[in-house]
């Protein structure tokens, strides 16, 4: 090679090599841009509109209720807004999303001019209004999941950045004190591992009052950090010795900037490759999860809570065809990243290559 | 050895007590009660205020839940896993009931993945870098990323929709449809017939996994000096494989084997539930909805002994595939 730069420079070039990996990581970018557009893409709020003479984006309400500007809960659009801007200010002009479709009810009769209403029961076939079908109730599949893209998106990362935390925390403190605390942090991490994952979610689940997507993805964290714990202690007692941690410690670095400037930055190319992997098991269990109607109450949208629709009716294919997809895609998109990145940081792996 | 088995008792022992005391504090954090999630369910159960008192008298959740804890501790001591609640049975012959079904399904998994896992996973090394090994990983790989109530799913709407009326028309769910009157090799195959998709969805997965972990293996093992010193001295090519370098994967493989025992027993309950299997999880997840704490209790203390035990056997398989390892 012929100039080296640092170790994550290195790393990047290798990563950069791998077709699949790359790919891969576009697919996540392009799942980011569709969930922050995702009001953009579907909904039936203006992205923008003018309205008795001002500009309002309506289609922020997708994100948070409160964002929906307050004088059209005044002048009573009751969430209808095509007709009722043309009705109360002829002079008004909108910008619609992509997809005039909403994710949380069904669209009406002439609600957009000209169009018959949603097809519902067992009717929704994927057609030319409703591009992945609809659901029982007539709510567009389509628009249910561009939308509930964020929550496949913050489950992941939110979820990991929990369990990330709390098992580098763990790893690093039994790893480098060893004694006492290293049995203690390896008895804890033994007994969580023991504890049955699917009792502990339906469990705390059950304890609180009204469940949000906020409480799954803390609990998923709270209960996937064994591996990483593990991953991280061996590392740290692998370099706890090493020259460079010696030297740190001859100059007079106390113990938590030997941790975390020293050992962790040394440490982090192999425990991020598990939390990478467990960006994709958090998915699947978020999405089994709301599978077995353990998911978040709606109006969240959730790919696993499509597919739970389609266990009543399995002639509805297209219930089960296109969340199904869309959360193997995204599964196997983190499992690759995380492949690509060891073998991008691992250097016994790369020897192998030559 | 002796002192080696006693220290990992007792420690197991620590560790199953913290574990049942935890489940046990949340099980009865849960909102409602056997009685309460009975009665929700079917209205004309509904019991009057005096006979609810009564029956949360008899069954002691009148009491604080660390005096329940106790009591249930006790009984286990005394080798009493409780009666569940909701189907008035002993929980022992409830997980009887139960772990037939479950180790149908999962023994039959197992051992198709190991029939499978390890021949692949030894042609995907020997055949390293060839356009059909590449071809048969990536698809591997496409497999293990797949999930398993997907799949399910679509093998639900392919075998049990699509094909409805055709010789290939696979069972929806259930276990069996014919009357236990039945002659037994009807209902044998009748059980076979409702077993397929179930268990194809429990295989592939941990396939695909499994003959992966067997592969890097392998390639570990494959850039070791003394690989090449076989090579150099004559050795052909399948000879290498399996004498020189399989033998020495086992390690490994052995850890995998001993991981895979509570899953064995334990069931899954995602298949089990999409498949109406009954079997151990679905009884665990009827058994969390129904709040019926002592079946509950008595699955998770099965599964974290299990799981323990299953830590030991690796630990034991590792000492004795290589002699290097030793316990102490």
């Amino acid at each position: 090679m012929a100039t080296s730069g640092g170790f994550w420079a290195e790393a990047w070039r290798r990563y950069r090599r791998r077709p699949l990996a790359m790919a891969a990581l576009a697919f996540v970018g392009l799942l980011v841009l569709v969930a922050a557009l995702a009001p953009a893409i579907a909904g039936t709020k203006p992205v923008l509109c003018r309205y008795k003479g001002r500009l309002y984006a309506p289609c922020l309400g997708y994100f948070n209720r409160q964002w929906e500007p307050a004088i059209f809960t005044k002048d009573r659009f009751r969430g209808t807004y095509p007709q009722n801007l043309k009705d109360k200010d002829p002079e008004s002009w909108a910008i619609w999303p992509l997809v005039f479709q909403d994710p949380f009810r069904t669209v009406r009769e002439n609600e957009w001019p000209g169009r018959p209403e949603n097809p519902a029961k067992d009717e929704g076939r994927p057609s030319r209004t409703n591009l992945f079908g609809t659901d029982q109730a007539g709510v567009d599949v389509f628009a249910k999941m561009v939308h509930g893209t964020t929550v496949a998106l913050l489950v992941g990362f939110v979820s990991m950045g929990i369990a990330g935390t709390i098992g580098i925390l763990v790893g690093a403190i039994g790893g480098y004190f060893g004694g006492w605390v290293d049995t203690l942090t390896s008895r804890v991490t033994e007994i969580v591992m023991c504890i049955p994952t699917l009792v502990l979610i339906l469990a705390i689940i059950a304890i609180l009052e009204k469940p949000t997507i906020w409480h799954t993805m803390a609990i998923i964290g709270a209960t996937g950090w064994t591996g990483i714990a593990r991953l991280t202690r061996g590392e740290f007692l692998r370099l706890k010795n090493a020259e460079f941690v010696m030297a740190a410690r001859a100059a007079g670095a106390g113990p938590l900037r030997i941790m975390l400037r020293h050992i962790l930055p040394n440490a982090l190319a192999p425990i991020l490759v598990p939390i990478t992997f467990g960006i994709a098991s958090a998915i699947l269990v978020e999405s089994s999860l709301s599978f077995l109607g353990f998911g978040p109450p709606p109006p969240s949208a959730s790919w696993g809570s499509v597919l739970n629709d389609a266990r009543s009716n399995l002639s509805m294919w297209w219930l089960v065809f296109f969340p199904g997809v869309a959360i193997f895609l995204t599964v196997l998109a983190y499992n690759l990243i995380g492949e690509g990145l060891q073998e991008a940081t691992d250097p016994r792996l790369r020897e192998a290559r030559k | 050895m002796a002192t080696f088995l006693l220290r990992r008792l007792l420690l197991g022992i620590l560790t199953l007590l913290v574990i049942t005391c935890f489940v046990y504090g949340l099980a009865r954090a849960m909102p409602g009660t056997p009685l309460t999630a009975q009665m929700g369910e079917d209205p004309s159960r509904k019991l009057n205020p005096e006979d609810q008192e009564r029956l949360r008298r008899i069954y002691g959740l009148d009491k604080p839940w660390y005096t329940g804890y106790a009591q249930w501790l006790g009984n286990v001591a005394r080798g009493d896993l409780g009666r569940s609640i909701t189907r008035k049975q002993p929980v022992t012959t409830l997980i009887a009931e139960r772990i037939g079904p479950t180790f149908l399904i999962s023994g039959t998994a197992l051992l198709l993945i190991w029939l499978m896992a390890i021949p692949l996973g030894l042609y995907a090394s020997a055949r390293s870098g060839t356009a059909d090994e590449r071809a048969t990983s990536l698809l591997l790989y496409v497999l293990y990323s797949f999930p398993t109530f997907v799949a399910a799913l679509f093998l639900q709407i392919v075998f049990s929709v699509w094909l409805r009326g055709t010789p290939w028309e696979l069972p929806l769910f259930g276990m069996t449809d014919l009357p236990p009157t039945a002659p037994w090799l009807a209902r044998a195959a009748d059980v076979a017939h409702h077993a397929i998709l179930p268990v194809v969805c429990q295989t592939y997965v941990s396939l695909a996994y499994d003959s992966r972990f067997i592969r890097a293996n392998m390639a570990e093992v494959l850039r070791q000096d003394y690989i090449r010193t076989a090579r150099a001295k004559g050795a052909g090519p399948w000879r290498v494989l399996f004498r020189h370098a399989f033998r020495n994967t086992l390690i490994p493989l052995a850890t995998l084997i001993g991981l895979s025992l509570p899953g064995l027993i334990g069931g899954s309950v995602i298949i089990e539930q999409i498949f109406t299997w009954p079997g151990m999880g679905r009884l665990f997840f009827e058994s969390i909805r129904e709040r019926d704490y002592p079946t509950i209790m008595g699955l998770t203390l099965m599964f974290s002994v299990l799981t323990l035990l299953g830590q030991l056997l690796a630990d034991l398989l590792y000492c004795l595939v290589d002699p290097r390892v030793s316990v102490e």
